[in-house]
């Protein structure tokens, strides 16, 4: 009956959290749900869309397919902790916003955390590397071309001139 | 400053918050107390229903509440507003009764006070049912001896009739020197925005007034309806629609969540969510498009279309819902888009189905039509070796012709009379844009090298910036700020940047000083919605005539407090001076603050406050028009169909930002080439649909997407005062028609007729192409 908890330690967006929660509460249910950050948006439950990716350790990760309790002693970092603590924009949202990169947004945290993860480890990532990174991310509203030119600029690159 | 605002591509104002996380959607809403809401849906096609057992379900640790059919057996049904007055009205009831006619239908409601166990809990609900014989095929369910009768009462299973009669097209087949036909086969597909539907019901307000959260695109539409078939004044409900994640026409439908979700929780006296699971949208929310086309085309000796005739079946589900008849009307009256075809006759039939009702999709019944025509045009083009392009011009409207009376109509939107648009120069300039006489030589050489690479062509005139009206309300406050509150109810769109620029503009002030709101039907009290490519040309109109008479007001107010006559005071940068003293003026904050209650009322003034409400009354329909051009090859090998290149000319009048435009044109262009290549919902013989999600329902993605090269015209129109049309749908109407026939003209050589839009998935081109003794493994 799903009545089993478990005491976890999740430290989110640079805060430390204690939570009891049940074992099947799922990531996303606890970022939103217990945390309050619903900023991470689930768009399938099933894992394809991407919307609901955070980054756990640094790795990307999609929130809807992993359990609260194996976030437990983790790092979590989610889209309310990518800006400046006094409310600046990151250069990632900036170059967003800038190319028209989204419409309704619902999609958006989900490949802004995942550009987050990928310039850190990357900061100049290859037009392969970046159209690797968007096979993990569907967008219902922009036709992506307008997402490519914003990773684009991020890297430094002309938007496809690197085929 | 603000002079010039419109026309220039200024960013977004609803970026910052959907960027940072601020956003709020339905399922971010929480409120105290609140329940969780799960549906049990049909896992039949069509079956009677014998026994709804519940007591496992209320046994659950938990659970609240169960509702069935019975509980709401004396609610009326769900209302479709398009029906002709001979329609069927096979409408759709809150749960339920005693019958299933689709796999997803909604048979019961659990409520628990939490989101998983109300899973559980809805698992264990059993249903006893008997089957019915099943009617899936379109053709089968609208023929006289059908499998099975959805509604015995009305002894057939076509729900509607809608037809157009222009000129004498039997005489025109009499002397026709060709007469061709065909039979185009659309297939079902879905909108699917990547934010599923949502309710969140409140009863918890003064004396019990309601809230509903709900994830729609028309909230005032959804209050009136709630109203009705609860039988409640409008007065007594709130509805707000808050960040919506997309829609594309699936959430402008009133759905039956939206009533029983207030139903229980008016029972329990507390909140009740539910937010839809994937796999639920894919049987839950209306699906699209799936339509037959059985066309004739008389031809003269000269290539000139003298008449159309046009049968067509529309699978609608299995039940009509609230813009049931509309995708049939639309494609019914726009078939022949911008070509003269002075005869022409249409018999559209809305058929009833055991699946997943189906209604409207970003263009309705627009791509269809354009797929229909324009490959009838490229085979006429082929069979009577005149060159396709040639062959559209020869038959299209001049810009002297219009406006134009087509002599048809749609339904709830008027007579169809195009009003403006250059549509053989946009022709002209798309070909510019694509490089067409170059395409056409590397396709060439590209063949000589055993390719199979394709070029289509579509030309399209479509329905934007319908009415019936749109609400725009400016007000400006002691602040200085100016608030806007709009009818339209935008979810991507950028509605709200596009009203800013056009107030900001008209008022001479920085757009930061402007804020939207929308969406909520208590702080706006009248609107209709956005859907229908309206919100920009219509709301828009609307905000712009309210900021104009907030100015003019705001001139009067300040001459009395410079103490000059009217005619001296001039608006500059946002304030009002006194001509030739530019130093002596009053601004938007002083006039604001003299205008309010607790003053005298301003000199030559009726009525206190510098706010002002405007309704745009839409006069007729605004007709958008563009040219799309696209490059396909197929990979012989895989079978797999890439758009290697995209250039689209469109037009839909004064533009106000460009850059939200050509995001419109691209997202409608991945809608299109996502239902021609990858998205069906199929169902198996038994009216089980195939799709539980993305992993089976392929989205495209990045990497499906061609390069897209847009150029604009703009043919203002006389039918809004600031010459505005809509500009949400195109997109989608052309790509289905562009890269269809690219695919066809990509095979034609093989031997291989393309009548339909597929899709054209790599198994389905393989299939093709090994009918032709063509590709591996033939």
């Amino acid at each position: 009956m799903g009545t089993d908890t478990r005491e976890i330690r999740v430290t989110v967006n640079g805060a430390p959290t204690r939570s009891t929660v049940p074992v099947r509460l799922l990531l996303s249910d606890f970022l939103r749900d217990v945390l309050g950050l619903t900023g991470t948006h689930v768009g399938c439950g099933q894992g394809p869309c991407g919307s609901c990716t955070v980054l756990a350790d640094g790795d990307t990760v999609r929130s809807c397919l992993m359990l609260a309790v194996q976030a437990d002693g983790m790092e979590i970092e989610t889209i309310e902790g990518v800006a400046a603590a006094d409310g600046t924009p990151h250069r990632i949202q900036e170059a967003f916003r800038e190319h028209h990169a989204l419409q309704c947004g619902f999609c958006t945290p989900g490949i802004v955390m995942a550009t987050v993860g990928l310039l850190r480890r990357t900061p100049c990532p290859s037009a392969a590397e970046r159209a690797e990174l968007m096979e993990g991310h569907l967008c219902r509203c922009t036709g992506y071309r307008n997402i490519d030119e914003a990773l684009a600029a991020l890297s430094g690159a002309e938007p496809r001139g690197e085929h | 400053m603000a002079v010039g605002l419109v026309g220039t591509s200024v960013r977004r104002i609803e970026d910052h918050r959907l960027l940072t996380g601020k956003a709020c959607y339905v399922a971010d809403i929480v409120l105290p107390q609140m329940l969780h809401m799960a549906v049990v849906r049909s896992t039949r096609a069509h079956a009677e229903i014998v026994e709804i057992r519940v007591d496992k379900a209320l046994a659950y640790p938990g659970v609240r509440l169960v509702l069935t059919g019975e509980d709401v057996r004396h609610l009326g049904p769900l209302p479709c507003i398009d029906l002709f007055p001979d329609s069927k009205p096979a409408l759709h009831r809150v749960l339920a009764l005693d019958k299933v006619r689709y796999v997803g239908e909604p048979i019961a409601v659990v409520i628990a006070d939490d989101g998983y166990a109300v899973e559980d809990a809805a698992e264990l609900v059993e249903v006893v049912y008997r089957d019915l014989p099943v009617v899936l095929d379109l053709g089968e369910a609208a023929s006289e001896a059908p499998p099975a009768l959805l509604y015995p009462e009305f002894d057939t299973n076509v729900a509607n009739v809608c037809r157009q009669e222009v000129g004498d097209p039997d005489a025109a087949f009499t002397d026709a020197a060709h007469v061709f036909e065909e039979t185009f086969r659309i297939h079902r597909y879905a909108a699917a925005p990547m934010e599923t539907r949502g309710v969140v019901a409140d009863p918890t307000g003064q004396g019990g007034r309601i809230t509903l959260h709900t994830s729609t695109q028309f909230p005032h539409l959804v209050r009136a309806f709630l109203g009705g078939v609860l039988g409640i004044p409008e007065s007594d409900i709130r509805v707000v629609a808050p960040d919506v994640g997309g829609g594309f026409g699936a959430k402008c439908e009133f759905y039956p969540e939206e009533v029983i979700s207030v139903v229980a929780a008016r029972r329990l006296g507390r909140p009740v969510r539910w937010i839809e699971g994937r796999q639920e949208h894919f049987v839950a929310t209306t699906h699209a498009r799936e339509q037959i086309h059985t066309m004739r085309a008389a031809v003269d000796a000269d290539g000139i279309v003298t008449a159309v005739t046009l049968r067509s079946l529309t699978s609608n589900g299995a039940a009509m819902f609230t813009l049931a008849t509309t995708p049939a009307s639309i494609s019914s009256a726009m078939l022949r888009g911008p070509y003269r075809i002075p005869n022409y006759r249409a018999e559209s039939l809305s058929v009833l189905t055991n699946k997943t009702p189906l209604a409207v999709y970003r263009g309705a019944g627009h791509p269809q039509a354009v797929l229909c025509m324009e490959l009838m045009m490229d085979r006429i083009a082929r069979d009577l070796g005149i060159d396709r392009i040639d062959l559209r011009r020869r038959n299209m409207l001049t810009k002297g012709e219009l406006p134009s009376d087509r002599g048809t109509a749609i339904v709830l939107a008027g007579k169809v009379v195009y009003d403006t648009g250059d549509y053989p120069g946009c022709l002209d300039q798309v070909l510019e844009l694509a490089g067409w006489d170059d395409r056409l030589r590397r396709q060439a050489e590209a063949r000589g090298e055993g390719r199979i690479v394709g070029l289509g062509v579509a030309c399209f005139v479509e329905e934007t910036a319908i009415g019936p009206y749109e609400t725009g309300h400016v007000r400006v406050d002691g602040s200085g700020k100016v608030t806007v509150l709009t009818g339209a109810s935008p979810h991507g769109q950028g509605t709200a940047t596009a009203i800013a620029q056009l107030v900001a503009e008209e008022l001479q002030i920085p757009i930061a000083d402007v804020t939207v709101r929308h969406g909520d039907t208590d702080v706006v009290a009248d609107g209709v919605g956005t859907f229908a490519s309206r919100g920009g040309a219509i709301a828009g109109a609307a905000a712009r005539l309210a900021a104009h008479k907030v100015r003019e007001k705001a001139v009067l107010i300040a001459s009395e407090l410079l103490e000059a006559a009217a005619v001296d005071v001039a608006w500059v940068d946002g304030r009002a001076e006194i001509v030739g003293v530019p130093g002596r003026g009053v601004t938007l904050a002083e006039i604001a603050r003299r205008a309010t209650a607790w003053n005298s009322l301003p000199a030559g003034l009726s009525s206190f406050n510098l706010d002002e409400v405007a309704h745009h009354q839409v006069p007729g329909i605004a007709f958008a028009n563009a040219a799309h051009v696209v490059e396909v090859e197929i990979d012989r090998d895989t079978g797999t169909v890439r758009v290697l290149d995209y250039a689209v000319v469109h037009d839909s009048g004064r533009i106000i930002n460009p850059m939200i435009v050509e995001g419109q044109v691209h997202g409608g262009i991945a809608q299109g080439l996502g239902g021609l290549l990858m998205e069906e919902i199929a169902y198996d013989a038994t009216g089980r649909p195939l799709v539980s999600g993305f992993q089976d329902y392929f989205l495209p993605t990045s990497a499906e997407m061609p390069d897209i090269r847009t150029g604009f015209m703009e043919s203002p129109t006389p039918l809004n005062p600031y010459g505005m049309k809509g500009a949400g749908e195109g997109g989608t109407t052309g790509a289905v028609g562009a890269i269809t026939g690219a695919i066809a003209d990509a095979l034609a050589p093989l031997g291989i007729r393309v009548a339909g839009d597929g899709p054209f998935t790599p198994p389905a081109v393989m299939a093709l192409l090994r009918a032709r003794g063509e590709g591996v493994g033939a």
